[in-house]
């Protein structure tokens, strides 16, 4: 049984994640700055069953994995929630008009 | 054979990956990462790890993206679908994407993990415990729901077994608990943020008006 | 007494005087807090404090009954003839002195006896069980304790003391009837002086004080009875003090008047000069005896005795021993034992030079409050008070106050001391009298002659005469008080013209006051009608007698003290002389100044009420000279030792007469006194009221000693030339030292601390505050730059935490070991 190692499950899960920065930092659309979020959450998840399957973490690691998609799950709902509301206001979803904070 | 099934996964989830970052269409940005999603849970499925792969499938690609899709269906108007970022921004983000990437591969790469692993194992051995106390145990190869299910309630029996009953782990009760309130938590108020408001008619506009 | 009888007695005379003597105190405090909300003409005030003093009078009437009664009246038990079988008694041989025999043993007790007549007299038989046996002493309160020093207020109640509180209410209850009447002038709300002149000729205006003036009469009052009450010499002090500073009140009532403010401070001055003396007598008594109570009489408490009962035996006596600056006195325990010291277990003693000092030390304070020679000067500057006050000062209270005090602490005196007392009342009983010759303000002359008299009271006590002295102090009290109401109502009928040169033939004018004063007149000069049995006269004559015939048996004792009897006798002719000099100046003749007369009336009853009063008292208060009621209740607390009298004592040999001897020598004395006081009346009519000699050719002639006399023999000089001018010199002095040399050195010292200030300026200015304004600009500047990088951008947010990931790898990579 040949086996692929850890290294390549390691290389997918930080492309996937450096992906997912590169959505929130260039997206304008929230729902494109979700979609990044995701992505790193899954590129977190991946790196978390590949070192349980060949690291020492063990079976702990898949509990992590379970908790991190239960919890991204939740976030997407609140998340979408508030992207929602910031359009009934401002009829729109680009993240650059949410400024109020400034100044 | 794994090998190969691994390269389309990856190929796969790295692809849509990038043509989520790359696309400047919402819709098809949504697309692309139901595509990512759904080939890392093959490989999560790879990785031996069942009960994850298909919660994968069931809540990310089920459920979140198609949340996502809801959401972009509720806003997209017109020009909302593609906002474009600026070349400038995109750049800048591509190359700051190329440096964190670079970063991360030159660490994983200055490891020698399977001389580590190795080292574990024999450390492990040493001790008496075995192989299967260090995480991948070959025999229970596959079939996780069962004790995933087991360790959620606090029971363990990939460590706990033989063991000493003072020294029981606690397995993951507790956060298990927690993560169900926050789960409610997280729906009242999601419902309660999202529900629909009648906008109040602005005494300001009205004046203006007549 | 039994001891029974002695606490149910003690008790009711002490709440009984205690209340006598609080009531003025709380008078004045309704006075004092109530004058700031009645109406200034209201003449409640003046009612409120008769009442107290009245309702102290009635209280003190009360005790005296009740001591009375208690004591089985036995100090009166036998009023009998006096005068038929005394001077028989006086010569017979069982009653001869000690003295004679020169001897110091200790008599017997049948020669320290009574020499009266008859039966054994109350006083007697309390003098064979203990000298204390009508005296009640005990304690109201424990103000503190300081280790063994307890400061006490403290009650000491015999004859003395009631007969002084009857004296004192009496007598103050008078002059506060007086005073309403005398006052009245205060009551407005803008009472203009006429003693103050301000520019432009006008007089000063004021709101009228006649509130004021009797709160303070109440604290007046109140210091005296306390004084009078005290069980102890310190609460003695305290309100010794408490005299003074009601006498600088009263003296300075007017305070607009500059007269009247330093006569006040003069006043004041002067008793504290007697007061440092008594704060020394003080120390050595606190310091040698550790109690400061007079005696403690209370038959439950033996062996806790007093000063008194330490000093001197149930007998009288003083024990010494040694000779020299090691002479001294041993210390008795009350018991008839010698006191033994806790600590180290020796028989206590004082050497006898710091008794002597202690004496003299208390003595002082005597002489400053009773305006003895060499403090005398204050008191004629005190008739810068209104007249009531004078009234009060000059006999029920303040000068009462030192001869009081003199008699009270007698048994503390010692031969030596006592001499000196005799001196200095001599030379003050003449001094006064002289001056009072040439004065020609009215209570000048009466100032005068109190000085004169306290004069003759102080002599009396120094030649033993205990009984003299205090008899004279009660009977001057009530002559004294009523001249100087008198005189009040002359100046208040006169519309405040007190000259007697401006006077004359007043007594047609006012005859109520006129009657009254030749009363007082006839009193004080001691003018008698003798009779072979008895001389029918007024109060004066009885002391003023008794203190002659002490003084007389005190000369032949002591011959070479011959002054002590000779200066007394002239100055009883003085004193006839210018009394009457005083009453014909006044009273009779012509009017001198015929608009003062035609103004002249006679004064309203509230004023004339208060004279006849005390024209009775003055009359009759000694009637029975000295088997009378007054004197028997003085006998009965006199102390052991002058009843006795002493052989060859002291150092410098002095014999006191005792009561025996005293008596022999009566009958000369008084002739002599009373032909003195004859030759002065008639002098006084040949000069002033019949004018058959002018008194303006005689001044002329003996202008050098005139002029002596108006100046007051030079005392201010003096006391300007000794003590005044000496100390501006000094005072020149020190300021031109300070000039130079002090101010120099402050100013070099100031203007380096300028000059140093300036540069430390210039530090603070260029580097310390420069620092902090750096400091500060700094923050401020990165804090503004920073504030740009808050975009509120979401998306520049991401990009930051990828640079952050990115420079801490970099980071790492670069120095973290591998």
């Amino acid at each position: 049984m040949s086996d692929v190692g850890l290294t390549p499950y390691l290389i997918v899960a930080a492309v996937l994640f450096v992906c997912g920065i590169v959505c929130m930092a260039t997206k304008r659309n929230a729902i494109g700055v979700l979609m990044g979020v995701e992505l790193v959450l899954n590129g977190a998840n991946l790196n978390l069953i590949a070192f349980s399957r060949y690291g020492q973490l063990g079976f702990d690691g898949q509990a992590i994995a379970m908790f991190v998609i239960v919890l991204a799950a939740a976030e997407a709902a609140v998340a979408l929630a508030i992207v929602l509301n910031f359009y009934n206001n401002h009829l729109t979803v680009d993240v650059d008009q949410a400024r109020q904070l400034n100044s | 054979m794994e090998t190969v099934i691994f390269t389309i996964y990856a190929l796969a989830a790295c692809g849509g990956a990038i043509a989520v970052m790359v696309s400047q269409n919402v819709v098809r940005m949504a697309f692309w990462l139901v595509i990512s999603l759904g080939s890392v849970a093959g490989l999560f499925f790879l990785l031996h790890a069942d009960f994850l792969g298909a919660t994968q499938l069931l809540i990310y690609v089920g459920g979140t993206v198609v949340l996502l899709i809801f959401g972009v269906m509720l806003t997209a108007s017109g020009p909302m679908l593609t906002i474009r970022s600026g070349p400038g921004e995109v750049v800048l983000g591509g190359l700051v994407g190329l440096a964190v990437l670079g970063m991360l591969v030159f660490g994983m790469l200055s490891v020698d993990w399977e001389s580590q692993q190795t080292r574990m194992y024999s450390a492990a051995a040493e001790e008496g415990r075995g192989e299967r106390s260090m995480g991948y145990n070959p025999e229970g190869e596959g079939n996780t729901a069962r004790r995933l299910g087991a360790a959620l309630l606090g029971v363990r029996f990939d460590r706990d077994l033989g063991r000493n009953s003072e020294t029981l782990s606690t397995g993951y009760l507790l956060p298990f608990e927690i993560v169900s309130v926050h789960l409610l938590v997280v729906l009242v108020g999601a419902s309660y943020l999202a529900r629909t408001k009648r906008r109040r008619p602005n005494p300001l506009e009205e004046s203006l008006e007549s | 007494m039994s001891p029974e009888q002695f606490a149910s007695t003690g008790a009711a005379l002490k709440w009984l005087l205690g209340l006598a003597w609080l009531l003025p105190l709380a008078g004045f405090c309704i006075e004092v807090l109530g004058g700031y909300w009645t109406d200034r003409r209201s003449r409640a005030p003046a009612w409120l404090a008769v009442g107290c003093i009245g309702g102290g009078f009635v209280l003190s009437t009360i005790a005296f009954v009740t001591w009375g009664s208690a004591t089985h009246w036995g100090a009166f038990a036998v009023v009998d003839d006096h005068h038929g079988d005394a001077h028989a008694r006086g010569q017979s041989p069982d009653a001869a002195p000690a003295a004679v025999t020169g001897a110091q043993a200790p008599a017997a007790p049948a020669e320290h006896g009574h020499p009266h007549d008859g039966p054994p007299h109350g006083h007697d038989a309390a003098h064979a069980s203990s000298p204390y046996a009508f005296a009640l002493s005990g304690s109201f309160y424990n103000l503190a304790t300081f280790g063994g020093l307890s400061i006490d207020i403290d009650y000491y109640i015999d004859s003395l003391t009631i007969v002084m509180f009857m004296m004192v209410t009496l007598i103050a209850t008078c002059i506060h009837l007086f005073a309403m009447g005398y006052m009245s002038d205060e009551l407005t709300d803008n009472y203009e002086d006429h003693e103050v002149h301000l520019p432009g000729g006008r007089h000063f205006h004021r709101p009228g004080r006649y509130y004021r003036f009797f709160s303070y009469l109440s604290l007046f009052c109140f210091a005296m009875l306390g004084l009078v009450l005290a069980g102890n010499i310190f609460q003695v002090f305290v309100f010794w003090e408490l005299v003074g500073v009601c006498s600088y009140l009263l003296i300075g009532f007017y305070v607009e008047r500059k007269s009247a403010s330093t006569a006040a401070n003069k006043a004041f001055v002067m008793n504290r000069v007697g007061d440092f003396g008594f704060l020394i007598g003080l120390m050595i008594l606190w310091t040698w005896f550790g109690t400061f109570r007079f005696a403690n009489t209370d038959p439950a408490q033996p062996g806790a005795p007093g000063l008194f009962q330490m000093v001197r035996d149930a007998d009288g006596h003083i024990h010494e021993h040694g000779a020299g600056l090691d002479r001294a006195v041993v210390l008795n325990d009350g018991l008839g034992g010698a006191a033994v010291d806790a600590a180290s277990g020796q028989p206590r003693s004082i050497p006898f030079w710091l008794l002597i000092a202690a004496g003299l030390g208390i003595f002082a304070g005597c002489i400053g409050k009773s305006a003895q020679f060499p403090l005398q000067t204050w008191l004629p500057d005190a008739m810068e008070g209104p007249t009531p006050v004078s009234a009060l000062v000059h006999s029920a209270t303040m000068v009462a106050a030192g001869v009081y005090l003199a008699g009270r602490f007698y048994p503390m005196f010692v031969p030596e001391v006592l001499l000196v007392i005799a001196y200095i009342g001599c030379i003050t009983l003449f001094i006064g009298a002289t001056i009072a010759i040439v004065v020609t303000d009215i209570k000048r002359v009466l100032a005068y002659s109190t000085i004169s008299q306290l004069g003759y009271m102080m002599l009396a006590l120094g030649v033993g005469g205990w009984f003299a002295g205090l008899f004279h102090l009660i009977t001057h009290a009530f002559f004294k008080s009523l001249m100087f109401l008198a005189s009040g109502s002359v100046i208040h009928g006169c519309h405040h013209v007190q000259d007697m040169q401006e006077m004359g033939g007043l007594r047609r004018k006012m005859p109520i006051t006129a009657w009254a004063m030749l009363v007082g007149v006839i009193a004080i000069a001691g003018l008698a009608i003798p009779t072979p049995w008895m001389a029918i006269a007024f109060s004066g004559y009885h002391s003023k007698d008794a203190i002659l015939a002490t003084s007389l048996a005190f000369m032949s004792q002591n011959r070479q003290h011959f002054l002590l009897f000779l200066l007394p006798l002239a100055t009883a002719g003085i004193t006839a002389f210018y009394m009457f000099r005083l009453w014909f100046m006044t009273f009779s003749g012509k009017p001198r100044n015929q608009h003062v007369y035609d103004h002249a009336h006679e004064s309203p009853w509230i004023m004339l009420g208060p004279l006849v009063i005390l024209s009775v008292f003055a009359a009759v208060c000694a009637v029975g000279g000295e088997g009378g009621p007054l004197a028997r209740m003085l006998f009965a607390s006199e102390p052991t030792q002058a009843v006795a009298g002493a052989a060859v004592a002291g150092t410098v040999a002095v014999n006191l007469p005792g009561h025996a001897l005293i008596h022999e020598y009566h009958t000369t004395a008084g002739i002599a006194a009373l032909l003195a006081a004859l030759t002065g009346a008639v002098l006084s009519y040949v000069f002033y009221g019949a004018g058959l000699v002018n008194p303006a050719t005689i001044r002329s002639q003996l202008s050098g000693l005139h002029s002596f006399l108006i100046e007051k023999w030079e005392f201010d000089a003096l006391y300007d030339a000794m003590f005044v001018r000496p100390v501006h010199v000094v005072a020149r002095w020190a300021q031109g030292f300070d000039q130079k040399y002090l101010d120099g050195f402050l100013h070099a010292t100031g203007r380096a601390v300028v000059w140093i200030s300036k540069w430390d300026r210039k530090f603070d200015e260029t580097v310390v505050d420069r620092a902090v304004n750096v400091v500060g600009d700094a923050t401020y500047a990165a804090g503004a730059s920073l504030r740009r990088l808050q975009t509120g951008r979401l998306r520049q947010y991401v990009m930051f935490i990828a640079f952050g990931v990115l420079g801490l790898f970099l980071l790492m990579f670069a120095f973290l070991p591998r």
